[in-house]
């Protein structure tokens, strides 16, 4: 393996055009190291392309782009079958969807047939077509960006394909000193472009790997466990965290014990992931109606939770 | 040790526990005591054992239908053994309870089966404690008591969180991190919660009127056997008893009255008829004495000289086993007795009798006066006594020469009645030999046999020849039974008294003096076996523990709780100090041992008062046993946690401590990290120490990695600059 670039170096590689975001961009690693995929939630023009765009670029990686509309349609994804006249026969044109790390902006743009074939490429990193079963190449990351549901022209996530993001991430307005940098820098259309590749698809698989022997002591999960069952026991939430959530909450505690450089994880790791990892998998419950958004308030309610849960001494 | 396996294990211990208290009570015969007890070793060879054993043990076993035919089998055997075995339902049901015991113990698969099982042991102790009234049966209830609430917190647990499994929407109900082992933390709050069941036990057990004493405690063992208290007694009855070392009665005589007594009188009957083989008490009308308060009882009248020119008064609390005699026992000669009894008699000898004889101990307490001989009948010639007194008290079955002959010739002398009655004591003690090996009862005249033949004989023989010589040279006598008592115990500071020491001796009246004692016979000659005093030290103090054992708890008595309640109404003394004291006193001999071991260690030098010691070698053999629990708690219940990392999560716990201290607390919900990051922006200055004990401990107790000493070291360093370090 190439030992030359560290996790330091990928993050500071991105930093250099993502200014001012040092923890999305640490987040979006995470994902990427913990086999999940993203979700980026944010107003438009507060740089969730850019940073799709920044990851994939410091990977040495295939790299796609969706640009979901209305009108996109589930074989523009994942492909379509052309009749071959010298084969005299159909042929599988693979989509966007076959490549190691795959933007899709602005998700919630179409309509949710066209977001659900995405799923099963999520879930099972395969594409099942005419019968036939095509695999996906490792590493494979979606990066979906969606602007706040209660903008015009959205269609919402349904539950299911929102379970199958590692974590959902708020971008935010940079600080006014970093807008500054942002707008004294050099004009460029895509300043991600200048980025040099640091890592190969295969160093990504190796580091992958090696999350996967980070070691949970016995207390943390137990730790972890009663912070995903006090979501199913507050009053706050018509729907708690699935299993499927605590798996998340494990596998990107782990991941973000990885990237700490550690090789063990602290409740430290759990209880700062908690909001991003489980605030979209939650129902608020109806009655917490309040001007916040939704997310922000899905958010608030897990952070409150978290700082209840006792943690292990 | 995962949740289940100690439920097992504890459900095991908890019938285990019942089986050796039914055992000691001698509920069970051998062939089930073996059977249960065989049962239970293979059952915990099963749940502890390894390799061989254990594969061996978990061969045994039935198909489903032996066991139900097991116990078919059982329940005709209960019947079997109620209607002509034992007779009764108690014993059979208790067989058959130990039976189906040994059958759940062995099928203990659902939760019912561990229920039946806890049902089953509680009966079995329920039964044992009806079974006795002993002193071991305070540690074996305190051991089911302990194994019990263990047994009980552990079958909540394990339900709870199987229940929680069986509902898959709500997932584990149950805090996640109490799944799993069993900690420190259940561990004391177990112990714990038991302990304080037995105080709230105590607590009631002295203040909570009982509406019924000891229902099963009629019937179990039988009264003793005594001989000489009877209205007519032949001479030698005492001999045979001689030998018997059983503890009749237990006299408690107070501290400060004590004057080196080494031989104790407790006087039963008195004899006037000699018939030339037997004694009969003609004097034996027995007349109800007056209650001058409740349970007061005062004798009055009885023949004596006037109070004035009595001895000391003598107090006793007597503990009297169960005899067959009704007579009551204490120092002569008894001038009110004090006891629940429902009356007292007494017959114009000053002995003094209950209606009835008891069938259960029972406690009283007597003040005696001894009847001293005045200097006046030191001189004094003899009186002429009126005839109603002759007749009894000069009364002589046959006129024989030789001892006719005899007492004149060893009072020719002597003058004073006191003098005649000295000279024929002294000459007794001189010439005649102590031994048990005298049988005179089948001669014709044992008297005259003893006097001028075989020349050995026991109290009897001495005190009725002295009786005998005494009327025929014209001094009233008669003859005394009771018991002599030279077993001291110190450390309760009481007498014990056997049914060995059964004694009799003789009561001379004088004109001036009454009655006065006077004992004939020679020191028996045996030495006391002081082989062992170490021995007989520690066998003393048991009994002192027994008697207090049976004072305050097994005659703790309704009478008395409400004497509890009463003082708690008035503002007395507190339940407290009630309890404590009968605990200070059920301690007080070990104290006063652990307080003599420096007498033997340092036996010449100064030493500080012994009390202190005793406190000293307690408090040290707790410290020892509290540490020695902590390491064996540590090694064997939480056995995951390496003992390394122990030192670490103890050393942060003190830094959080520390830090709480200066007013930087961790709240539950805090990580590590957070908690760093907080005293970094309080306690500047003590972010060093803060950190580095931090990522110490995270990386051993989270990260499994374990550290060096000097990383441990590095870490009380850090401990110790907090303490340095001022205030933020």
């Amino acid at each position: 393996m190439n030992a030359t670039p560290t996790i330091p170096d990928i993050l500071e590689n991105i930093a250099r055009v993502i200014k001012g975001k040092p923890h999305v961009i640490e987040m979006s690693v995470v994902a990427l190291l913990a086999r999940g995929h993203l979700l980026l939630e944010d107003v438009p023009g507060v740089g969730k392309t850019t940073l799709a765009h920044s990851l994939a670029r410091s990977l040495d990686c295939s790299f796609k782009r969706i640009q979901f509309t209305s009108d996109l349609l589930p074989s523009d994804i994942v492909g379509v079958s052309i009749f071959n006249r010298q084969k005299q026969a159909f042929e599988f044109m693979p989509g966007p969807i076959f490549a190691n790390i795959v933007l899709a902006d602005e998700i919630n743009r179409t309509t949710p047939k066209t977001q659900s074939s995405l799923l099963e490429a999520m879930s099972e990193a395969q594409i099942s077509f005419d019968n036939k079963t095509y695999p996906l190449s490792q590493p494979f990351m979606v990066i979906a960006t969606q602007n706040p549901a209660e903008y015009h022209g959205t269609f919402p996530l349904p539950e299911s394909q929102l379970d199958r993001f590692l974590m959902r991430l708020r971008i935010g307005y940079p600080a006014p000193e970093e807008e500054r940098k942002v707008l004294e820098r050099p004009q460029s259309l895509h300043p991600a472009e200048e980025l040099c590749p640091l890592l190969t698809a295969h160093d990504v698989v190796g580091l992958q790997d090696q999350v996967d022997t980070v070691r949970m002591e016995e207390s943390i999960t137990d730790y972890l466990l009663a912070i995903v069952q006090s979501t199913r026991e507050s009053d706050l939430l018509s729907l708690g965290v699935s299993t499927r959530g605590a798996l998340a909450l494990s596998r990107a505690a782990k991941a973000l014990s990885f990237v700490r450089g550690r090789t063990y994880c602290l409740p430290d790791d759990v209880k700062e992931l908690a909001p991003i990892v489980l605030s979209h998998r939650i129902m608020v419950a109806r009655a917490q109606g309040s001007r916040q958004r939704s997310s922000e308030q899905a958010e608030q309610i897990i952070q409150d939770l978290v700082d209840s849960v006792p943690v292990p001494i | 040790m995962t949740f289940n396996q100690a439920l097992r294990l504890t459900s095991i211990l908890l019938a285990a526990v019942s089986f050796i208290g039914l055992t000691l009570g001698s509920g069970l015969p051998a062939w089930l005591a073996m059977l249960t007890g065989g049962g239970l070793i293979v059952v915990l060879l099963r749940q502890c054992a390894a390799g061989a054993l254990k594969h061996l043990a978990s061969h045994v076993s039935f198909s489903p239908a032996g066991w139900n035919l097991l116990v078919i089998v059982g329940f005709l055997g209960f019947w079997m053994d109620m209607l002509w075995v034992s007779g009764e339902l108690l014993p059979a049901g208790i067989h058959f309870l130990m039976i189906l015991m040994v059958i759940k113990l062995f099928n203990l698969r659902l939760r019912r089966d561990y229920l039946h099982l806890y049902a089953i042991s509680l009966v079995a102790i329920l039964a044992s404690g009806s079974l006795t009234t002993d002193l071991w049966y305070l540690p074996i209830f305190l051991l089911y008591l302990v194994a019990g609430v263990w047994t009980l917190i552990l079958f909540q647990i394990t339900k709870s969180s199987e229940d929680a499994d069986a509902l898959p929407i709500t997932g584990q109900s149950l805090q996640p991190g109490l799944l799993g082992r069993v900690t420190p933390q259940l561990f004391w709050l177990a112990n714990g919660l038991a302990l304080v069941c037995f105080g709230m036990t105590l607590a009631i057990f002295f203040t909570i009127p009982r509406i019924s004493a000891g229902f099963y405690q009629k019937g179990f063992g039988e009264n003793i056997r005594t001989s000489g208290f009877s209205e007519t007694v032949n001479l030698g009855a005492i001999g045979p008893i001689k030998r018997d070392p059983s503890i009749v009665m237990r006299v408690e005589v107070p501290r400060h009255a004590l004057h080196a007594v080494d031989r104790f009188y407790v006087r039963g009957v008195s004899f006037d008829q000699y018939d030339g083989k037997s004694w009969t008490n003609r004097l034996g009308y027995r007349r109800n004495l007056s209650e001058e308060s409740p349970g007061m009882f005062i004798i009055r009248g009885h023949q004596g000289p006037a109070p004035s020119r009595l001895g000391d008064a003598i107090q006793q609390n007597i503990l009297l086993e169960p005899l067959d005699t009704s007579v009551l026992f204490a120092a002569p000669f008894v001038e009110n007795i004090r006891g629940t009894f429902p009356a007292v008699q007494s017959d114009f000898a000053g002995s003094v009798y209950l209606p009835f004889p008891s069938s259960s101990r029972i406690e009283y307490s007597v003040v005696s006066r001894s009847h001293p001989v005045l200097p006046a009948d030191l001189r004094s010639e003899p009186t002429v006594y009126p005839e109603s007194f002759t007749k009894h008290f000069l009364q002589i079955p046959y006129t024989s020469e030789r001892i006719g002959k005899l007492a004149e010739d060893m009072t020719r002398l002597q003058r004073s009645p006191y003098e005649k009655a000295h000279a024929i004591q002294t000459f007794l003690i001189r010439n005649y030999r102590y031994s048990l090996d005298a049988p005179l009862a089948g001669v014709d005249r044992p008297l005259e046999e003893f006097l001028f033949f075989r020349k050995t004989g026991y109290c009897e023989h001495y005190a009725t020849a002295m009786v005998i010589m005494l009327r025929t040279v014209g001094i009233p006598a008669r003859l005394v039974t009771g018991f002599l008592a030279t077993e001291w115990n110190e450390y309760g500071s009481y007498y014990v008294v056997r049914q060995q020491d059964a004694h009799a001796w003789v009561e001379v009246h004088l004109p001036h003096s009454g009655w006065v004692m006077m004992d004939p016979t020679p020191p028996s000659g045996e030495p006391a076996g002081d082989v062992y005093p170490a021995w007989r030290a520690l066998e003393r103090i048991l009994d002192n523990v027994k008697l207090q054992w049976s004072r305050f708890f097994v005659q703790y008595s309704a009478a008395d709780q409400l004497a509890v309640v009463r003082e708690l109404k008035a503002g007395g003394r507190s339940v407290g100090h009630k309890a404590l004291d009968s605990m200070a006193t059920l301690f007080s001999p070990i104290m006063r041992l652990l307080g003599g071991i420096p007498d033997y260690v340092f036996p010449s030098t100064r030493r500080p008062q012994g009390s202190i010691w005793g406190l000293i070698v307690v408090a040290c053999i707790i410290l020892f046993g509290l540490s020695v629990r902590r390491i064996v708690a540590r090694a064997f219940l939480d056995k995951k946690i390496p003992h390394e990392d122990h030192r670490i999560v103890d050393l942060y716990k003190q830094m959080i401590k520390r830090l709480a201290d200066k007013g930087i607390a961790k709240t539950a919900a805090t990580t590590p990290l957070e908690f760093v990051h907080i005293a970094r922006v309080r306690w500047g200055e003590a972010n060093l120490a803060v950190a580095s004990i931090t990522e110490l401990y995270c990386r051993a107790r989270f990260g499994g990695i374990p550290l060096t000493d000097e990383e441990l070291g590095t870490a009380e360093d850090g401990l110790r600059q907090l303490t340095i370090l001022g205030r933020p």
